[in-house]
């Protein structure tokens, strides 16, 4: 129902005498379309140049994180499969031939084309070793490139790592997470060691 | 004009007015074919009859005959053709060859004044109200012909009485009796509208040279009467319409009071 | 043989070889008017506009600034698959795109290029064809146009197109009158309908360019112009806010760029049209060079330059109002035709005849005080009667007194 209080009566503005002519209202916008033909172009000669992505959130294609030993972060929990509203990514645990876990991935799959770009296996993960990153000129000449695997998906971090470092937090029990920032303490150099 | 060549233009224009009947939107198909192969033969033996006077003694005529037959076949067909729309771009046609004819004839200011009349305006007119009746299909009324036999008749019959009294008209030449579509083209500026070139008037004059000057100076000299009686009847014409089409709204009437303002968009749920 | 025949018709092979050259021209000034468009309209907007298509990249990765964009465009247009849907009428569907553009490129015909150039012994005219009645020619040509819209609108037996024709038919109609009346003001004025010698009128001693002495009839007939090529703000048959595409909806590969490139084509005959009756056609003032007594062949070439310039810089107007000026509503265009323009133009015409009454039609200082005059009443007239913006209908009856209190958007 609408209410009495809620509707608006919108008067129409009598035109004063001299907005009838129309003229100098044309001319005004003539004006204004005139200047913005010299105007300094907002637009760049894109593939030449690239704008600086400001936008740290950014949500462009996946990467795996490594770890401070160049390994892969991940730990094959599955979290980012099961929290992915389209199913894109596939993976295969394997036992983890290194000490300090328990599982790694031994085939780590996402299907970008499928991939809505959502973020949720970002947020799901646990060792934040999947990431989104800014990269947004996907492309490819066949659907079977698309599908990014492993290596690719580390290679992606290697491209990447200096525009967007690894979050890496600490996590109780598994000590290859943690921030390794430059001028941080490491917390888990013994380990490691 | 041999008594022999009158006699075979009347049986011609006797074979077109019977190809034009049978051709009428309307009749049998097989009737229609047979309208089309008559009325082609008279355009044929209208060709051959002129085709002794006309070639050999200028390339001209080559345009002329190429005009005059399209604006016979674009005539044929305003009468004939079923569709509406078609009968009017046939009319447009007809009006071009007719204009380059005068163009011909030098009269281009008759000439292009027809295409721009007519062609340009009244015919896209035409076009527009037949496509505004049209929108639900053609009616039956636009499938036959009204009274067929006495239009072809009467057509017809003027048609060839005119021909035969080309001969008697002012400003002839031989040229013009020995070629009755020219006479005919001639005619038509002749009639109605006058004719630029003729004797003693246009030649005499010290405008010369620019056809439209002749036009204009005829148009205000002796037609003037005429000229002020068509515009007249044009201006009735257009107060005519605009009576008919008026509505008049009276005044003291009340108009249907608008629901209070709280009411309106009330009786309609919201989504 | 053929050599002294072809001295003996030099007019005649002249005449030919310019139809050549200007329809040659034409098509690929109408090529470069869609960059241009596309590429003030970028500019308008702050965007580069398109500036990729090269020759080939012949020259490395030098773009050329997109000048390869038309012939990428047409090859585009020629390969999209050519689509005559079912429960159209083939024969008009084909007639409509080929008429329109057959009519935009024959009214160059009788447009002078660049007086009159000695060959030889001949002195010729550099115009393709120079009759009595070469502004009624373009008239007459001009009339023509509407049915290929109408045609196209008609036959595409869709509602969308048949109103964009329909439209189209009106709104032709109307603006021709506005549009001979502000013609008429020029041949009143030269007493002339030859294109040529109403360029040579602008040009005498003592004379002016034509849009000083009839600068009301001039802007009259830029209004009509833009009216009568359907483009903003008068692009009602090809609303696609409302219409999809207007009397193109139907319309696919080559037969749509027909109609594409006849609107460009008419803009352009349309401004050389302008040029010649207003803006002195080849002729700049004071110039050596543009002067009628120049005829030789590097003149000519300089004349014709100059008269391509002129149209290049009223096609860049027509661009420009078009990114501008929004498009308006339909009874706004009717009731701007019939009761502006029209009588604006009637109100020339009583002047003209009263300055042609009195013997001075070209007096040009007299026609500029009585344009003055007329544009002081038609505002004087436009500033007494009232009426509301977008044009509310009178007999709506008057809304009641609010009772409550004005919800808070949208108030004062």
């Amino acid at each position: 129902m609408i209410k009495d209080e809620d509707i608006v009566v919108v008067e129409e503005p009598q035109l004063s005498a001299a907005e009838r002519w129309y003229i100098p209202q044309i001319a005004d916008g003539m004006l204004v379309t005139l200047r913005h033909l010299f105007k300094k172009k907002l637009t760049v000669h894109y593939p030449e140049q690239k704008r600086d992505l400001v936008v740290g959130n950014y949500r462009g294609v996946h990467r795996l994180n490594r770890d401070d030993q160049g390994r892969v972060a991940c730990v094959a929990c599955f979290m980012c499969a099961t929290a992915c509203p389209v199913n894109c990514i596939h993976i295969e645990a394997d036992e983890a031939p290194w000490p300090d876990r328990e599982k790694y991935p031994a085939k780590f799959e996402i299907d970008e084309l499928r991939c809505i770009f959502c973020g949720m296996c970002e947020e799901a993960c646990p060792v934040d070793a999947i990431e989104l990153t800014p990269v947004h000129d996907l492309i490819s000449l066949s659907r079977e490139q698309m599908i990014f695997d492993k290596e690719k998906l580390l290679e992606m971090y290697d491209q990447t790592k200096n525009l967007k470092p690894r979050k890496n937090p600490q996590i109780t029990g598994y000590p290859a997470t943690g921030d390794r920032r430059e001028g941080k303490p490491a917390d888990n150099e013994e380990t490691a060691a | 004009m041999s008594s022999v060549t009158v006699a075979m233009l009347y049986m011609l224009f006797a074979l077109g007015g019977v190809a034009v009947y049978l051709a009428l939107p309307g009749g049998q198909r097989s009737a229609r074919i047979a309208g089309l192969i008559f009325g082609l033969s008279a355009i044929a033996g209208f060709a051959v009859l002129a085709a002794g006077h006309l070639f050999g003694e200028d390339v001209s005529a080559v345009y002329f005959c190429i005009l005059a037959a399209v604006a016979i076949f674009g005539a044929g067909k305003v009468i004939t053709h079923p569709k509406p729309v078609y009968s009017a771009l046939y009319f447009v046609l007809v009006v071009l060859a007719v204009a380059f004819l005068m163009v011909m004839q030098e009269a281009e200011f008759l000439g292009i004044a027809l295409i721009i009349v007519y062609a340009g305006a009244i015919l896209v007119t035409y076009v527009f109200v037949i496509m505004l009746a049209q929108q639900s299909g053609a009616s039956a009324v636009d499938g036959r012909a009204r009274e067929p036999l006495l239009a072809v008749l009467v057509g017809f019959v003027t048609m060839a009485a005119v021909v035969s009294q080309a001969g008697h008209l002012p400003g002839n030449s031989t040229a013009m009796v020995d070629a009755p579509d020219a006479a005919l083209a001639r005619l038509a500026v002749a009639d109605g509208i006058p004719a630029v070139d003729e004797p003693g008037e246009a030649d005499d004059e010290p405008l010369g040279g620019s056809n439209t000057a002749q036009v204009g100076f005829l148009l205000f000299s002796q037609y003037v009467v005429a000229l002020e009686i068509a515009g007249l009847l044009l201006l009735l014409a257009l107060i005519g319409a605009v009576a008919l089409v008026m509505k008049r709204v009276p005044r003291d009437v009340p108009v249907a009071p608008a629901p209070p303002l709280g009411e309106i968009g009330k009786e309609v749920p919201p989504f | 043989m053929i050599v002294e025949w072809v001295q003996g018709q030099a007019q005649l092979v002249f005449s030919c070889l310019l139809a050549l050259v200007v329809v040659g021209v034409m098509l690929l000034g109408v090529a470069y008017s869609i960059l241009a468009e596309r590429w003030i309209a970028a500019w308008v907007q702050d965007r580069r506009g398109p500036n990729r298509a090269g020759f080939f990249r012949l020259f490395g990765s030098f773009h050329f600034w997109g000048l390869g964009q038309p012939i990428a465009d047409g090859g585009k247009f020629f390969l999209k698959e050519d689509i005559i849907p079912d429960n159209v009428d083939k024969p008009l569907f084909i007639l409509g795109p080929a008429t329109i553009f057959i009519v935009a490129l024959v009214g160059f015909a009788v447009i002078p290029w660049g007086g009159q150039v000695q060959i030889g012994d001949a002195l010729l005219n550099v115009q393709v064809a120079n009759p009595d009645i070469g502004l009624l020619y373009v008239l007459g040509v001009g009339s023509l146009g509407v049915y290929g819209v109408v045609l196209g609108g008609y036959a595409s037996n869709n509602k969308y197109s048949f109103f964009g024709g329909i439209r189209a038919t009106a709104q032709m109609l109307s603006y021709e009158i506005p549009m001979g009346l502000a013609i008429l003001v020029v041949v009143l004025a030269t007493g002339q309908l030859r294109l040529e010698e109403i360029v040579l009128s602008q040009m005498g001693d003592g004379d002016v360019w034509n849009v000083v002495r009839h600068p009301l009839a001039c802007f009259l007939l830029v209004v009509t112009l833009f009216a009568e090529t359907s483009r903003t703000p008068f692009d009602m048959p090809e609303a696609e806010q409302e219409l999809v595409g207007g009397f193109h909806t139907e319309y696919s590969s080559m037969k749509f760029a027909l109609f594409f490139l006849a609107e460009y084509a008419h803009m352009i005959t349309g401004s050389a049209f302008l040029m010649v009756l207003f803006f002195g056609g080849w002729h700049i003032p004071f110039v050596p060079g543009l002067q009628p007594g120049d005829t030789a062949w590097w003149a000519m070439l300089l004349k014709m330059l100059v008269m391509a310039g002129k149209i290049a810089l009223m096609m860049v107007f027509y661009i420009w109002v078009r990114w501008t000026l929004p498009r308006l509503r339909f009874d706004q265009l009717m009731r701007l035709a019939w009761k502006g323009l029209v009588p604006l133009g009637l109100g020339l015409i009583a002047f003209a005849l009263g300055m042609l009454y009195i013997g001075k039609p070209q007096a040009w200082v007299w026609t500029l005080v009585g344009n003055v005059v007329i544009l002081a009443t038609m505002l004087g007239i436009t500033a007494l009667i009232p009426s509301r913006v977008t044009g509310r209908q009178y007999d709506m009856p008057e809304l009641p007194p609010r009772t409550s209190a004005p919800a808070s958007i949208g108030g004062p």
